[in-house]
């Protein structure tokens, strides 16, 4: 049996604008309080390491919203390229980026503006050239068939209403044998119809 | 897991679960609908 996959019954432009507005917030005023947690608090709650996390910049953490961690399923190795989707303010992306090492390479996408300059601000801060940030959807992804080893991404596919679209992306940009390792927000209980259509409880 | 699987990515692997908005102020809307953050790992099939 072949299992089917509904997009979500949302207005995907709408979802978008409102996902940009909240993240905006998160990058350019981190201490403002959300619905969700942030910064080096969240990275203490999800066993980020914190030994490194503390050499960090204040900035390079302070706008982390990510909602577990996706380096706990498998190292990464020196020169790996690594696409990280949804990549905010580059948390996940610069750790990456100290992992593999100047022979590699990670590549950053993300839709919000005011996230991708405070990452690369943040890559520049460690003096970090293998990581670079890129405008564009988890669904249409501005890179090359098959140029990835790994990919990773935390709590950002669960804004995306039509996830097969993502994840059918993911498996176009991976090489054959790559891999992902992936943090996001699942749901166990059964979602009325009004809640899926209610914008406000995907962006929290 | 079934969407990764029908992507084409195989050797799915979960890893642990978070109630990772326990003391948010999401945590109310995270409790009536058991949210909670995972991990998994997948692979693209070949080389």
């Amino acid at each position: 049996m072949t299992d089917t996959f509904e997009v979500a019954p949302v207005d995907v432009d709408r979802l978008r604008l409102e996902v940009q507005l909240k993240y905006r917030e998160v990058a350019t005023n981190p201490d403002k309080g959300f619905h969700f947690h942030v910064g080096r608090a969240l990275a203490h709650m999800l066993d980020y390491p914190m030994d490194v996390v503390d050499t960090l910049p204040p900035q390079v953490v302070e706008s982390f919203a990510g909602v577990n961690n996706p380096f706990t399923m498998g190292e990464l190795r020196l020169g790996d390229a690594v696409l990280d989707i949804g990549s905010g303010a580059g948390f996940d992306s610069l750790l990456a980026g100290r992992m593999v090492g100047p022979l590699g390479h990670v590549t950053g996408v993300d839709m919000t503006p005011e996230m991708r300059a405070k990452a690369r601000a943040n890559a520049a801060l460690l003096g970090l050239a293998n990581v670079e940030f890129m405008d564009g959807l988890a669904e249409r992804l501005p890179l090359s068939d098959a140029s990835c080893d790994v990919v990773i991404s935390n709590g950002v596919i669960n804004l995306c209403p039509d996830k097969l679209a993502v994840y059918r992306e993911i498996h176009r940009v991976l090489r054959p044998g790559g891999r992902v390792q992936i943090a996001d927000v699942v749901v166990q209980k059964p979602l009325p119809e009004e809640a899926v259509a209610d914008i406000d409880l995907w962006t929290g | 897991m079934a969407v990764v699987r029908q992507a084409g990515l195989v050797d799915v692997r979960v890893g642990c679960m978070i109630d990772v908005f326990s003391g948010s102020a999401h945590e109310s809307d995270a409790k009536d609908f058991e949210t909670r953050g995972i991990v998994f790992s997948a692979r693209k099939p070949g080389a």
